[in-house]
């Protein structure tokens, strides 16, 4: 069975025809969503409309609950006070913008998706805000996919695909009274292999390219394939000028960038 | 010795004067006429030659004792202005020009004495636009800035042909930032100036850019999101005061 996973769309319409046209020449049986369907773009509604009428599962990404519960953000979401104040605006006329029907649908949307072995999340199963970075500690990233009770996770929400092994996996804990010797211990082994699969960006990616990015994953021979999508992205820039959001966004977007968050610190745990 | 260098935009006087005034150990002096309030190739000498006197047009009267007592001098003309100084015109000086090869039918090389090979320019100073802010008291979130700086340098805003400023840090640091679009990268440099770690710093910082197109309003707005507040200033500036001896510059 082979599954397309798709993540942060984030209102650029144009992108997500293109990737659902690429979809339909991959044999695909199943599309999952990892959410973020507004914020940053121009199309919210369209966006949650299509989703919507595909049928399309989809869980709650980080900007779809503020939009739907207001800004509520930890360090991790605005690396920058720049980030934030262009956060904030992108806030703004999202939540301006969004119909009843369109919040109503988000706020309706699970935070996680299981099918058999597999999860899937927004950011990861501790937070739709939190990062799930390539170089996140193999301990955090470990016990993520070991909270779920799946084998593979997949999330999104980095913006930057990647595919990363968690081979012979273990976690110990060990509690020590300072008073006493260490206790010898062994680990505990678990399934020899977790996995997190990124699906990167549809809509904002962040890898220098413009082109949207998704997943194909085949559930039998649990191969995924990272795939790349052109698109006419200046019809998302013209856009974006036209109904009023920052232009800077479609400067970003032309290039490749984030319109404004640019987490990079494996080593922050989301406090929100 | 008198010495009056000039060139493109971006040519690197500054750098080739900078290289001079290492080499003498005696004071020195620097003049760099219309920069009106953004004094940034000053500063940056200032910064790295403590001995050298700056000089600007409101102290001619001490400049010119200076270039009587027979100080060394450099003079460092603006891309956009005229090459003759009055105050020279009866004063023996060399010429330098900074010229890249392919920019060598230009009047800089009919002017000069020495021509110097310098970073090529394809300035077109018809179309030119030459925008200053000055942002002394301000002071950086350094993310912030770092993507401003990358939008500025990669045309966000306009076709930079050259930018440079003086920003000051949050642990109050100044950085000296530099591009020029026909050389690889930009170049940050710490200035060695005393740390800023109480208050707002009371000396020059500021930007300039040279280009075509620029949406100056929307660089301003960029910079202006940039800028720390009081309250989170005075929030970095306690996490510093146990690691940084208190210096205010």
């Amino acid at each position: 069975m082979n599954i397309a996973v798709l993540s942060c769309i984030h209102s650029n319409l144009a992108a997500l025809e293109a990737v659902l046209r690429d979809i339909d020449q991959q044999s695909v049986d199943q599309i999952y969503c990892l959410g973020d369907l507004v914020g940053y773009g121009p199309y919210p509604n369209e966006v949650v409309a299509r989703i919507r009428e595909l049928d399309i599962p989809t869980c709650q990404g980080c900007w779809d609950e503020d939009i739907v519960d207001g800004l509520n953000a930890c360090d991790c979401s605005y690396p920058s006070l720049l980030a934030e104040t262009r956060g904030h605006l992108a806030h703004e006329w999202t939540n301006r913008e969004v119909t009843p029907e369109t919040r109503a649908y988000l706020a309706s949307l699970p935070l996680t998706l299981q099918q058999d072995n597999l999860c899937f999340v927004h950011g990861s199963p501790h937070s739709q805000h939190e990062y799930l970075l390539p170089d996140t500690s193999a301990f955090i990233a470990l016990e993520r996919v070991l909270a779920t009770g799946a084998d593979t996770l997949f999330c999104g929400h980095t913006h930057v695909p990647y595919v990363r092994n968690l081979e012979n996996s273990h976690l110990t804990l060990t509690a020590v009274h300072p008073a006493t010797p260490s206790p010898s211990h062994s680990p505990t082994p678990l399934s020899s292999l977790k996995r997190i699969i990124n699906a990167g960006s549809v809509g904002e990616p962040r890898h220098g390219r413009p082109h949207a990015t998704y997943v194909i994953y085949d559930t039998d021979s649990q191969q995924a394939q990272l795939r790349e999508v052109e698109y006419d992205y200046t019809q998302t820039c013209a856009a974006i000028r036209e109904k009023g959001l920052p232009a800077i966004f479609a400067w970003r977007l032309s290039q490749g960038l984030e319109y404004a968050e640019k987490a990079d610190d494996p080593t922050h745990v989301c406090e929100r | 010795m008198i010495t009056v260098v000039a060139g493109p935009c971006g040519a690197g006087k500054t750098t080739w004067i900078l290289q001079e005034l290492a080499q003498i150990p005696t004071p020195a002096v620097y003049v760099t006429p219309g920069v009106g309030s953004a004094p940034i190739d000053a500063t940056r000498v200032q910064a790295r030659c403590p001995q050298v006197e700056i000089f600007d047009h409101q102290s001619e009267t001490e400049l010119l004792q200076r270039l009587t007592a027979g100080v060394p001098a450099y003079f460092e003309l603006g891309f956009q202005l005229e090459t003759d100084i009055p105050l020279l015109a009866t004063r023996p000086h060399r010429r330098v020009a900074l010229v890249a090869e392919e920019n060598q039918e230009t009047s800089w090389q009919l002017w000069a004495d020495t021509v110097i090979q310098g970073n090529p320019s394809t300035l077109d100073l018809q179309a030119a636009q030459l925008w200053r802010a000055p942002l002394s008291g301000q002071v950086f979130d350094s993310p912030s800035l770092d993507t401003f700086w990358q939008e500025l340098t990669q045309g966000a805003y306009g076709e930079v042909h050259r930018a440079k400023g003086i920003f000051e840090q949050s642990d109050g640091q100044a950085f000296h930032l530099d591009f020029m679009n026909s050389l690889p990268g930009n170049a940050y440099t710490e200035l060695n100036l005393p740390r800023c770690v109480q208050g707002r710093p009371n000396r020059f910082s500021g930007l300039e850019v040279v280009g075509q197109g620029l949406d100056e309003g929307a660089i301003a707005a960029t910079l202006k999101d940039c800028y720390l507040s009081d309250s989170l200033l005075a929030a970095h500036q306690a996490t510093l005061k146990d690691s940084v001896p208190l210096e205010v510059a």
